[in-house]
C-alpha cells in the first residue's frame, strides 16, 4: 500500500465516520458564534461600553447561580426549545415555515380557552385536563399550519409569505379573544382568567421557576432526531427537503403528503410551545405573551443546522442571551436592542460561513455534469441562504413524476 | 452572400466537468438566415450567447464586421451590432410594448431620464418598417406569445443591428405563428441583417435557412448550403452515425478522441452478445416477457406524450429506444417505471422497476446525501432494510459497500461522501448500481451517458451490457433482467441494443433487423414525421 493510498485511507477513516461527519456543522456554528460575539463586542465598545463588564453582566445574569440558570436561562429557552424544533422540522423537509410565531399563538389559545372552561379543576381530581389542553395546543397549532400547506399544495403558494402573514392574523386573532369572549371575568385586562391548577405544568425543580415543560421539549428533541435520522419517514422527509425531484422519480416518495406532515407537526411543536409557556410560567394567556420567539426560532434551528438534537444547547444559548441580556441592562446600561442586534448578527455570520463553504467547495470538487451554466448556483442542503432565496423549481409537480421535456440547449 | 460578418474560430468553453463548447467555428454572412442545429445540450445556446457577448469563453476568436471582438463583454457586442432574442422572454409583464421597447432603447432617452422627444414616433416607425404587426399601447401580459415575440424582435432591432440571434425562437410557437415569425425573419434578412436561428427541428430549419451549421456535443459536425442537403443527413450530423454506415465525409467524427476508445467495447459487445444467444438456446425469442405496454396513451404537457404504444421487453434482451429528444420518451421511461399511470392502455410491469433518469443530478441523486443514503432512496421501503418504522442503516450501509465495488465506483473517501463530490461517471455507475439492486426484472435507462467524457461513457456502457447479458448465465440464480435504452445518440443504441425501436411524436416505429443502420434509422425518425406532422 502505497503512501497516498494511506493517507487517504487514514482520512476516510476520519472525514467518512459518523462522528467525523456530525462535527463538521457544529465546528461551523461554533465559528460563526465567535464572529458573532467579537462584532458584537466591537459594537459595543463603539457604543461606549466595556464589553467585559457587559460579558461579565451577560454571564451573571445567564449562568450567574443555578437558580438563575433554570429559572432564567433555561425557562427562557422552553418556548425557544419547541418553536426551534418546529422550525427545524420544517427546513429540513424544505418547508420554509415562517410562521411559528402566530402558530404558538394560536396554540396558546386554544390550550388556554379549554383550561379556563373548567374552573374549578384541581391537580387530584383532573388528570386528564392537561393532555388534553396539550392536545388542544398542538391540534390548534396544526390547523393554523394547514392553512399555508393547503395553499402551497393545492394552488402552488409560496409559503414563505402565506406563513409569515399568517402571523399577524394570530396576532389580532389573540388580541380580539383575550379583550373578548377569552377576557377574564373581572374584565379589567386584557387577559384570560388564571388557568386552574389542573392544566398549570408541574415545577421541574424545587424553588426554581422551571418547569416540566423543559423537559417535554428535550424529549420531543430526542424523538425528533430518532425520527429524522432512524426511521425510514424521517429519511423520506430529509430527501424531499434535500432533493424533491429526486425524492419523487428515485425514492419513489410521494412528495405532497410528506410536505403536509412537515407542516403540520411544525405547527403543532410551535402550538405546544405557545401553551406551555402558559400552562408553566404565566398562568394566563394574554396578548404580547411572546416576545418573538417564532421567529427568534429561526435563529436557533440556524445554529443548531437543523439538528433536532442540536437544538437544545441552541435554544439554551438563546436562552441564556435572553436572560443575560436583561441583566445587563439593569447592571451595566445596555440597551436590549443589543441582544436582538446579537441574535441577528448570528444569523448572519452562520449564512456567511454556509455561502463561504459552498463556494470553496464548488471550487475544489467536481460537481456532477451539468451542462448549464447557471447550474453552479451552490444549491445544497447546508445552503440556507440559498434555498431561502432561490427556491426555484423546487415546487413539485402536482401530479406523477414531475414531467418536464426540457426544451433548453 | 459576401464575406461573412461574423466570424468565430476554436471557440472552446467548459462548464466544470462538462465541455460545451470545444473548438467550435462558426460564420454568418449579412443578409442570411443561419440555422444553428443540434440535439439538447449539444451547445447551440451557449454558442449564441457567447456571440451575444453574454459568456466569457476558455478559447477562441470572434470577428465581427471585420473587427476582433473580445467575448464576454454584453456592452461591446451589442454595440458591435449583435442583439439576441432569448428563450425565455425578458418583458415586463405590466409594461405596454411601448414602454418594454423603450426601456431598453438607449436613444429614447434624454440623459435625464425621460423619454426622448419624438420616441414613440420613432418606436412606431420601426415597427412599421420591420412590418411586425404589434399593437403597442396594449400591456405585455395581455399579449399571445407570438406577439411577445414580435415585441422582443422589436426591442432588439431598436438599434442598428447587423447581427440577429434568436434561440429557440419557434419552442413556444403554434405553427401559424411559425410561418409568421419566419416571414419576419426573411424580410429581416433581406434588408441585410444576419439571423443565427437556433433550433432543434429540422424541418423548420430547412424552411427558412439558407445555410445551417449543426453541432453534436460541443463540436461542429457540419456546414452546408439548406438547399443542398437533407433532413437524413442531418438528422445524422445531429446525433451521430456509427462508422462505416455514415455518408461518406458529411461530418467529420468525434475529434479528439482515439478511435479504438470506441471501437474496443463495441466489437466485444459483438462476441458477448452472439455468446449470450449460443448459450441460451433458442435465443431472445424464448426468454420471458417482464413488461408490456398496450395502446398505451398518456398526455405529456408540451411534449406529444405517448399516442397509442404498445411495447414489450423480454427477459435478457436491451431494447434501444431512438428518437430526437422531447418525441415521448420521458413519459414512456415514467411509464415504465410504473411512477406514472397513463391516461389509457395496458400496463404489465415487474414489482419493481429500475430507472435511471436522464438528470442525474436533479432527478437520481441528492447530491447533499451521502453515497449511503442515496442508496437508500431506493431501499427505504425494502422489508429487508426496515424494522418497523426504523430503518436498519447497518443493511443500507452493507449493500451500499456491496455494491460499489461491483459497479467499480471510485468513491475516495467511502461512503460517506456527499454524491455531489463524486465524477460523473461514479455518480452514473452507482445510479445504475442502486437501480439493478432495486430490481432485477427491468432496468430503464434514459441517456444513460449523457455528459459523461469518453471513459466513464465506455465504463457504463459495458456496465449496461453485462446487465443484460451476463458472462456466464447459467451461474446466475435468477435470469437477467430487460433492459430499455432510451437514448439520443444513435451510435449508444447501435452499440448496445439487440432490438431498436424509433420514438416519433409519441409513437413507437419497429426497426427490422436488416435495416440496422444511422440512416435508416434516421430515415424513420424523419419518415414518420412527414406522415404524421401537421
Amino acid at each position: 500500500m502505497r503512501a497516498p493510498d494511506l493517507r487517504r485511507r487514514a482520512r476516510a477513516v476520519i472525514v467518512g465516520s459518523g462522528v467525523g461527519a456530525a462535527l463538521r456543522p457544529m465546528a461551523q456554528a461554533v465559528a460563526a458564534l465567535l464572529a458573532t460575539l467579537l462584532v458584537a463586542a466591537a459594537l459595543l465598545a463603539l457604543g461606549g461600553h466595556s464589553p467585559v463588564g457587559a460579558a461579565h453582566a451577560l454571564w451573571q445574569g445567564a449562568f450567574g447561580s443555578w437558580n438563575r440558570f433554570a429559572s432564567f436561562t433555561l425557562v427562557q429557552a422552553t418556548p425557544l426549545l419547541l418553536t426551534g424544533l418546529a422550525v427545524a422540522l420544517a427546513f429540513k423537509a424544505g418547508v420554509w415555515n415562517i410562521g411559528a410565531e402566530g402558530q404558538l399563538y394560536l396554540g396558546a389559545l386554544a390550550g388556554a380557552a379549554v383550561a379556563v372552561s373548567f374552573p374549578g379543576a384541581d391537580g387530584g381530581s383532573a388528570l386528564w385536563l392537561l393532555p388534553a389542553t396539550l392536545l388542544a395546543a398542538a391540534t390548534a397549532g396544526a390547523l393554523w399550519a394547514a392553512v399555508p400547506a393547503a395553499m402551497k399544495t393545492r394552488l402552488g403558494v409560496g409559503e414563505v409569505i402565506t406563513t409569515l402573514l399568517m402571523n399577524f392574523v394570530a396576532l389580532f386573532l389573540a388580541q380580539y379573544l383575550v379583550q373578548g369572549p377569552l377576557q377574564e371575568a373581572r374584565g379589567v385586562f386584557n387577559q384570560t382568567d388564571e388557568i386552574p391548577a389542573a392544566a398549570a405544568l408541574p415545577p421541574l425543580l424545587p424553588g426554581s421557576r422551571l418547569h416540566v415543560g423543559f423537559l417535554l421539549g428535550v424529549a420531543l428533541a430526542g424523538a425528533a432526531w430518532l425520527y429524522l435520522t432512524r426511521t425510514a419517514g424521517g429519511f423520506r422527509l430529509r430527501a424531499v427537503g434535500a432533493a424533491p425531484r429526486a425524492a419523487e422519480i428515485s425514492g419513489r416518495v410521494a412528495v405532497q403528503p410528506t410536505i403536509w406532515l412537515a407542516f403540520l407537526v411544525s405547527g403543532a411543536l410551535a402550538g405546544l410551545a405557545g401553551w406551555v409557556q402558559v400552562a408553566g410560567v404565566t398562568g394566563r394567556m394574554y396578548e404580547g405573551l411572546s416576545p418573538g420567539w417564532g421567529y427568534t426560532a429561526i435563529a436557533v434551528a440556524l445554529l443548531a443546522r437543523l439538528n433536532p438534537a442540536a437544538v437544545v444547547p441552541a435554544a439554551v444559548l438563546f436562552g441564556a442571551l435572553s436572560a443575560g441580556g436583561g441583566a445587563m441592562q439593569r447592571d451595566a446600561g445596555i440597551p436590549e436592542a443589543w441582544v436582538r442586534g446579537t441574535e441577528a448578527l448570528l444569523i448572519l455570520a452562520l449564512l456567511a460561513v454556509d455561502r463561504g463553504l459552498n463556494a470553496a467547495r464548488a471550487r475544489r470538487g467536481p460537481r456532477g455534469g451539468r451542462r448549464q451554466s447557471g447550474a453552479s448556483d451552490g444549491r445544497g442542503p447546508d445552503n440556507l441562504l440559498g434555498e431561502l432565496h432561490a427556491r426555484r423549481r423546487s415546487e413539485p409537480a402536482p401530479n406523477g413524476a414531475g414531467l418536464r421535456s426540457e426544451a433548453d440547449a | 452572400m459576401t464575406a461573412p460578418a461574423t466570424r468565430l474560430r476554436g471557440v472552446s468553453k467548459r462548464f466544470g466537468r462538462v465541455v460545451a463548447l470545444d473548438g467550435v467555428r462558426f460564420d454568418l454572412a449579412q443578409g442570411e438566415v443561419h440555422g444553428l442545429l443540434g440535439e439538447n445540450g449539444a451547445g447551440k445556446t451557449t454558442l449564441a450567447r457567447a456571440i451575444a457577448g453574454l459568456l466569457p469563453v476558455d478559447a477562441g476568436a470572434m470577428e465581427i464586421g471585420g473587427r476582433r471582438i473580445a467575448f464576454g463583454n454584453a456592452a461591446l457586442s451589442r454595440s458591435s451590432g449583435v442583439s439576441m432574442v432569448h428563450q425565455h422572454f425578458s418583458l415586463v409583464p405590466r409594461f405596454t410594448a411601448m414602454e418594454n421597447v423603450a426601456l431598453f432603447d438607449r436613444d429614447g432617452w434624454t440623459w435625464r431620464g425621460v423619454a426622448a422627444p419624438g420616441r414613440r414616433e420613432r418606436v412606431k416607425a420601426r415597427a412599421r418598417e420591420l412590418e411586425l404587426d404589434v399593437d403597442l399601447d396594449a400591456p405585455c401580459r395581455e399579449m399571445s406569445v407570438g406577439e411577445r415575440q414580435r415585441v422582443e424582435i422589436l426591442k432588439a432591432l431598436m438599434g442598428a443591428t447587423r447581427v440577429l440571434l434568436l434561440d429557440e425562437p419557434t419552442a413556444v410557437l403554434a405553427p401559424k405563428e411559425v410561418e409568421g415569425l419566419f416571414a419576419v425573419l426573411r424580410r429581416l434578412a433581406r434588408s441585410g441583417t444576419g439571423i443565427v436561428l437556433v433550433a432543434h427541428k429540422l424541418d423548420e430549419v430547412l424552411a427558412v435557412a439558407d445555410r445551417v451549421t449543426v453541432l453534436r456535443n460541443g463540436k461542429w459536425t457540419l456546414m452546408t448550403d439548406a438547399s443542398a442537403t437533407s433532413a437524413g443527413e442531418l438528422a445524422q450530423a445531429m446525433v451521430g452515425s456509427a462508422p462505416g454506415e455514415d455518408q461518406a465525409g458529411s461530418a467529420p467524427r468525434e475529434g479528439g478522441v482515439p478511435d479504438d476508445c470506441l471501437a474496443m467495447p463495441r466489437s466485444g459487445a459483438g462476441s458477448e452478445r452472439s455468446a449470450a444467444k449460443g448459450s441460451s438456446g433458442a435465443g431472445l425469442k424464448a426468454s420471458p416477457v417482464v413488461a408490456s405496454l398496450e395502446d398505451v396513451t398518456h398526455a405529456g404537457g408540451n411534449a406529444p406524450g405517448l399516442r397509442g404504444v404498445s411495447f414489450e421487453v423480454r427477459r435478457g434482451e436491451v431494447v434501444g429506444v431512438a428518437g430526437v429528444e422531447g418525441n415521448g420518451q420521458r413519459e414512456l421511461a415514467a411509464v415504465l417505471a410504473g411512477v406514472v399511470r397513463p391516461d389509457s392502455g395496458r400496463v404489465r410491469l415487474p414489482e419493481a422497476v429500475g430507472w435511471i433518469p436522464q438528470d442525474r443530478t436533479e432527478e437520481g441523486l441528492v447530491g447533499g446525501f451521502s453515497l449511503v443514503e442515496n442508496v437508500a432512496l431506493a431501499m427505504h421501503d425494502d422489508p429487508a432494510c426496515r424494522t418497523g418504522p426504523w430503518l436498519d442503516w447497518r443493511t443500507v450501509r452493507a449493500r451500499t459497500a456491496h455494491l460499489l465495488g461491483e459497479m467499480e465506483v471510485l468513491a475516495g473517501e467511502g461512503p460517506s461522501k456527499p454524491a455531489a463530490e463524486l465524477s460523473g461517471g461514479n455518480q452514473q455507475k452507482l445510479l445504475a448500481g442502486r437501480e439493478l439492486f432495486r430490481s432485477g426484472d427491468l432496468l430503464v435507462a434514459e441517456s444513460p451517458t449523457r455528459g459523461l467524457d469518453v471513459r466513464a461513457t465506455r465504463a457504463v456502457r459495458s456496465r449496461l451490457r453485462r446487465v443484460a447479458r451476463p458472462p456466464s448465465p447459467q451461474a446466475l440464480e435468477k435470469p437477467p433482467p430487460g433492459v430499455v435504452l432510451i437514448s439520443t445518440d444513435l451510435d449508444e443504441i447501435l452499440e448496445l441494443a439487440d432490438r431498436i425501436v424509433v420514438m416519433v411524436r409519441g409513437r413507437l416505429a419497429p426497426v427490422p433487423p436488416h435495416r440496422r443502420s444511422a440512416a435508416a434509422i434516421g430515415e424513420i425518425m424523419l419518415g414518420a414525421v412527414g406522415k404524421d406532422g401537421p
